[in-house]
């Protein structure tokens, strides 16, 4: 899916990938810090110890900490899909009616996508337990760290919808109409079946930007996958908890990543096939 | 705030017992490292091995927090580190206007690499495990640590060691008091970890944590004039922690800056100095866990 070309072009491809990587490791091999650097973030044992975690010592293990991020992330993501889809359908309404909450609407996806996650976390998990309120003032940091992530993510996969929305030509919704179909039927069966086939590639990449930004909810104490590789490294220092992390965060996006590629691959050929015949 | 359990062997020096030579059993890399001869510890015998030529660079943190430093300003001499920082310097032959000060980022005191610093004060507890990444000074500070609570909490009042283990505790990044608790407290829930003093201290404000867990000084100085409802609920025995000066991985002026910390122990100018930055911080009953 990568190479082009045939049998010629993988052994092309090959040999190029080959010989890049050879002058990366090169130029990190070479260069005079190199064996400090290795020992600062890729040492095996520092890399297991990290990994496997060890209280007593003052740290946490990181391989068990990705298990929150997973959690956090799929929760948010459920909660993501429908809110965002609700936001976008009030921004894209047209009744007079409904004017106040598009206004609404519309502040809320301007604001929650200018203010930095960073703060929203802290706002919510500081601010939130400090109102004293029955039950919601007295929840676990990850939920309030969640709370963060949907409010925020919302915001931006609502302009996704809205996009692929805007995607389905207006020819649709007219044929549609004069089928028989009401607004809401056109927009079930007609307009969200072509939206939605448009906007999967650019809400799988806001999905794998969502995965790693639940490593921001370490900020109210939890101990989730990077706060865990931090701790490790500020008290043994050495940052190859940093490269177990990374590791940990890459086996869980690339997937995600791939996946993304093939989607846009296949309906890329669809389309073209469509012209075609 | 950055503190680490310690062997009880190394520690002894800053408590002002004696000099270095008492704790050749401590097996640290550091040492004592009187022995290696032909380095003048004088400021001309030293340009060699300055990160800059004639002055002494000095490495902390931001913001410095009191009482180590004052105002958050390293400059104007005040606060227990301040002044070490400069009694040293004076040891070595620098006057207070060829000491300058750098801000140097906890976590990147022990990146790999130059550093651009001479020596790093930042209340950084010595471990082997770090002596491993960086040269650590002989102790200028032994630390016990604390526990600060919101006047009125249950832990205020009902801390036997078997009620200790039921609160939830916090704690900075980065300094020992994570060990502790998991070591000497065993407490039922896992700690909160933060990345910054104040983010702990909102938490403690914000009833998120039970208590906090720092050094004594720097708690102390929380409960009576950072948090409005706070107080020191006691401190717990020493394990052997002690803070010491950072250097780069083998910098030989490790050498003159312990000359230098065995005579301000000796001469006594280190427990003057504790007892006129430190001293009404330190009068506390301690407790065991």
């Amino acid at each position: 899916m990568f190479t082009g070309g045939g049998a010629r072009g993988t052994v092309i491809s090959t040999a190029s990938t080959v010989g890049v990587l050879a002058i990366f490791v090169l130029i990190f091999v070479l260069a005079p810090g190199a064996r400090t650097v290795a020992h600062a973030f890729f040492y095996g044992r520092d890399m297991w110890q990290s990994f496997i975690g060890d209280p007593r010592k003052g740290y946490y293990s990181v391989g068990a900490a990705i298990w929150l991020n997973i959690r956090m992330f799929l929760a948010a993501e459920v909660l993501i899909l429908p809110f965002a889809l609700v936001i976008a359908l009030i921004r894209q309404s047209t009744h007079p009616a409904l004017f106040p909450i598009r206004v609404i609407a519309t502040v809320y996806v301007d604001f929650f996508r200018g203010v930095p996650l960073l703060l929203v976390v802290v706002a919510l998990g500081l601010g939130v337990p400090g109102l004293y309120l029955p039950v919601i003032s007295h929840q676990p940091d990850a939920v309030y760290g969640v709370a963060a992530l949907v409010i925020t993510y919302s915001a931006y996969v609502s302009e996704v919808y809205r996009a692929g929305l805007n995607s389905v030509h207006r020819s649709q919704v007219a044929a549609a109409r004069s089928l028989g179909l009401t607004q809401r039927t056109a927009l079930r069966y007609v307009i969200l079946r072509q939206a939605v086939r448009n906007i999967i590639p650019p809400l799988l990449n806001d999905f794998i930007a969502l995965q790693k930004d639940t490593s921001l909810v370490g900020v109210l104490g939890v101990i989730e996958a990077n706060q865990a590789a931090s701790i490790y490294a500020s008290t043994v220092f050495n940052y190859s908890s940093f490269t177990v992390a990374a590791i940990l965060f890459l086996i869980l996006t690339i997937p995600l990543a791939r996946f993304t590629d093939r989607l846009i691959e296949r309906d890329r050929r669809r389309r073209l096939a469509g012209v075609a015949a | 705030m950055r503190r680490f359990l310690v062997t009880a062997a190394a520690v002894a020096i800053a408590g002002g017992l004696t000099a270095c030579g008492s704790s050749s059993s401590s097996g640290t890399p550091t040492g004592s490292g009187h022995t290696s001869a032909a380095l003048s510890c004088t400021r001309p015998g030293l340009q060699h091995l300055l990160f800059k030529p004639g002055v002494l660079t000095v490495g902390t943190d931001k913001p410095a927090f009191t009482p180590w430093f004052v105002n958050n300003t390293p400059t104007n001499g005040k606060g227990y580190e301040s002044a070490v920082a400069y009694a040293v310097a004076a040891q070595l032959g620098f006057s207070h206007s060829q000491v300058t000060w750098v801000h140097e980022p906890f976590n990147s005191v022990y990146s790999p690499g130059p550093k651009a610093f001479d020596f790093d004060i930042n209340e950084v507890s010595f471990t082997p495990q770090r002596a491993q990444a960086v040269t650590f000074s002989d102790s200028y500070y032994p630390v016990q640590q604390s526990i600060v609570a919101l006047k009125g909490s249950a832990i205020a009042t009902k801390h036997s060691p078997a009620q200790l283990k039921t609160y939830l505790y916090g704690d900075q990044i980065g300094t020992t008091g994570l060990t502790y608790i998991n070591t000497d407290i065993q407490p039922t829930r896992q700690p909160k970890v933060f990345n910054t003093l104040q983010l702990a201290a909102s938490a403690l404000e914000a009833h998120r944590i039970d208590a906090l867990i720092t050094d004594t000084p720097t708690a102390q100085y929380m409960a009576a004039y950072q948090l409005k409802h706070a107080l020191l609920v006691a401190q717990f025995p020493t394990v052997g922690e002690h803070y010491g000066l950072v250097l780069a991985k083998g910098n030989k002026l490790v050498t003159c800056v312990n000359k230098a910390l065995a005579t301000l122990t000796s001469d006594g100018t280190l427990a003057a100095l504790q007892h006129k930055w430190l001293g009404i911080f330190l009068n506390f009953p301690t407790i065991k866990p």
